[in-house]
């Protein structure tokens, strides 16, 4: 069956002035019909530029260089911006962090729903059935952003967003402004749209243990680099990077209370600055001295492609 | 629109007062052939600058119907008259008079009121006896249009030319912001008469009339696409605007949809604030003899022969009665759009 999502070899780029720096490098992944991905990684390390190079809304200054998007098979880096609009909406849309400032506040949330459905089709009737879905009573369509709660606005933002029945759903960390209860409805509410719709949904998140939860697949991203793609299932009992072993080994559910958790020591490096060789060296415990020399490329072990010297040098630098 | 009106009332008094105000002025510049009680060009010689008549009640110490005393010249050549305490006239609603014209359409001899057989001029007359009062209410009709036209077509352009240089940037945002600062650049009067000289001199009042809107609105339009642009450019980098191609939303819906309405508490408050300018600029051109040509009225033409004019000042102040309708429309006009800023944003609600 063909993938809803396929990403290889992107590479995306920040001008600024006459210098240019790498955002993304070789991000490969991919998510098949009605599954989950996650994208895990601390802020900074590109996982909202991935997505946004997946809708081609990337800020002015940044390009892709390189690389290949399919969506359901088309590639969409070769179309016009014309075509573009199509496509977004209608076979990839998206949902943000902070859906109080994605909603227009001058209009009612019913209208900015029924706004992307076509006219002459029963833009009414769709947008009611499609409150409905995300389980918002029929008079939140005459409301304004400002007076739902957070958790509703997010649930107005998915509704905005599977109007048109798309085939692949963007979360951009969709949960991170909510409290646990509502993150935990809207998580659910994204599960039931799953298997309602096929829908395939790429998932941004912090937080590693709902991305376990919730995805298939996990991609847990460093500094502009895909540094290991693994089934969820495994990840938290064979971590194969040394930075996810250490994400993991940072969550506070594996401490006992009073004890002091660890933390990745140091920070992620500013992308104008990216050390040379692995970015990851300068906090790995496993550093030898290849990693600050070449890049590591990726190796695939089991189902897991992974980045690191510590299964071995196919000899390609990336 | 019910709504509209009660969360006004609500927001602010003295704009719910301000609209009421204006819906009264517009509907005397409506009604203006059937409420004044001269026309606009009728000339009586004997009584240039004659002060206003005052409506009465009270004769010899008790409550009469309302009447008018007569006019007693005293002096013709020096312009003195008093009132004639022994003439008394009736103030008659609905009476028979000359037939003339309603609103161009229909024909008609009753008049809201008049004085029997006397005279009642209630803002007193110009330097050629005509009734200021019956001026007034027609020249309410070009000034009051005037406005409210002229922002029209430069809000219109305004808001297209800076919204699409705004959103689009790049090249289509140079070409445009510079024709808006050549625009800009001329000083304003003078474009607005050479804008009026490049166009035949003896044209009808209706061709003068529509000539000077388009001449205010297509010099109005300039700033009001600047600053609108430089709005566009903050609230495209909105999240909603992010939010709203995500969906695949054309450029023409985002812009006319999620920007446009978002400048809305600056547009209601410039669009009011503007009116006056329009008014105030067909005065101007009047008063160079390029707008609104005598003996038709406007309220610019009408206070134009007051300046420079001493004696008109001093001794006919009722000549700038006009004055005061323009201040009064300005300030309504800002006090509605001050209302309407408040009410037109769902945050206030």
């Amino acid at each position: 069956m063909e993938k809803t999502l396929e990403i290889s070899n992107l590479e995306v780029s920040a001008r600024d002035g006459k210098k240019s720096f790498a955002i993304l490098r070789g991000i490969n992944l991919c998510a098949e019909p009605n599954q989950a991905v996650a994208l895990v990684g601390e802020s900074g390390s590109g996982k909202t530029m991935t997505a946004m190079s997946v809708m081609r809304l990337l800020p002015r200054n940044l390009a892709v260089d390189r690389g290949r998007i399919l969506l359901r098979g088309e590639d969409i880096l070769a179309m016009s911006e014309s075509q573009m609009r199509h496509i977004r909406g209608k076979v990839a849309s998206m949902i943000f962090q902070e859906p109080s400032s994605y909603l227009n506040p001058l209009f009612t949330v019913g209208s900015q729903v029924m706004e992307a459905v076509k006219n002459g089709e029963e833009r009414f009737e769709k947008t009611m059935k499609m409150f409905e879905d995300v389980e918002l009573e029929r008079n939140v369509y005459f409301q304004y952003p400002h007076q739902l709660s957070g958790g509703m606005q997010q649930r107005v933002m998915i509704a905005m967003a599977m109007i048109n029945n798309p085939a692949l759903l963007i979360a951009d960390e969709p949960t991170t402004a909510l409290d646990v209860t509502t993150a935990n409805g809207i998580v659910l509410l994204l599960r039931k749209m799953m298997d309602k719709y096929g829908l395939s949904v790429l998932f941004i998140t912090h937080d590693m243990s709902l991305a376990a939860s919730f995805a298939e697949k996990i991609g847990v991203m460093y500094a502009g680099r895909l540094v290991e793609f693994s089934d969820a299932a495994g990840i938290f009992k064979s971590p194969l990077h040394p930075y996810t072993e250490k994400l993991i080994d940072c969550l506070p559910e594996r401490y006992a209370p009073g004890s002091r958790i660890r933390t990745v020591e140091g920070s992620v490096p500013d992308f104008r600055q990216l050390p040379g060789g692995c970015p990851f060296h300068l906090r790995c415990p496993y550093k030898i001295t290849l990693c600050t020399q070449r890049k590591p490329g990726p190796t695939l072990i089991g189902t897991t492609t992974v980045r690191c010297f510590k299964y071995g040098d196919d000899g390609q630098d990336s | 629109m019910k709504t509209f009106l009660l969360r006004l009332r609500e927001a602010n008094k003295i704009s719910f007062f301000s609209l009421w105000l204006l819906i009264f002025l517009y509907a005397m510049a409506f009604l203006a052939d059937f409420i004044a009680p001269y026309p606009y060009d009728l000339q009586n010689r004997d009584y240039a600058l004659c002060p206003p008549t005052v409506p009465r009640m009270i004769s010899g110490g008790r409550i009469s119907r309302p009447f008018v005393y007569g006019i007693k010249i005293i002096n013709p050549a020096f312009k003195q008259y008093a009132p004639d305490t022994l003439a008394t006239h009736d103030i008659e609603f609905f009476r028979k008079g000359p037939e003339r014209k309603i609103l161009g359409l229909f024909r008609s001899s009753t008049y809201l009121f008049g004085a029997g057989s006397g005279k009642i001029f209630l803002f007193g007359t110009d330097l050629h006896g005509r009734d200021v009062f019956s001026r007034i209410l027609h020249g309410a009709r070009v000034s009051l249009s005037i406005g409210v036209i002229g922002v029209s077509i430069s809000f219109v352009l305004g808001l297209l030319v800076g919204g699409i240089s705004g959103y689009f940037g790049g090249r289509t945002d140079t070409i445009l912001m510079r024709l808006v600062e050549i625009i800009m650049m001329f000083p304003f009067f003078y474009l607005m008469l050479a804008l009026r000289a490049a166009f035949p001199p003896n044209l009808s009042s209706v061709q003068v009339y529509l000539l000077i809107v388009v001449i205010l609105s297509l010099i109005g339009w300039a700033s009001l696409a600047r600053i609108i642009r430089g709005m566009v450019l903050s609230i495209k980098e909105e999240e909603y605007v992010l939010a709203a191609r995500s969906l695949g939303l054309s450029s023409y819906r985002i812009i006319t949809r999620h920007i446009l309405p978002s400048t809305l508490s600056y547009t209601t408050t410039a669009l009011t604030l503007s009116v006056p300018g329009y008014i105030l600029g067909e005065s101007a051109l009047s008063l160079l003899g390029l707008g609104i040509q005598e003996p038709h009225a406007s309220w610019g033409n009408m206070l134009s022969v007051t300046i420079g004019n001493l004696r008109i000042l001093t001794g006919a102040p009722w000549m700038l009665i006009p004055g005061f309708f323009i201040f009064l429309t300005v300030i309504s006009f800002n006090f509605l759009g001050d209302g309407i800023r408040k009410v037109a944003d769902p945050r206030n609600w």
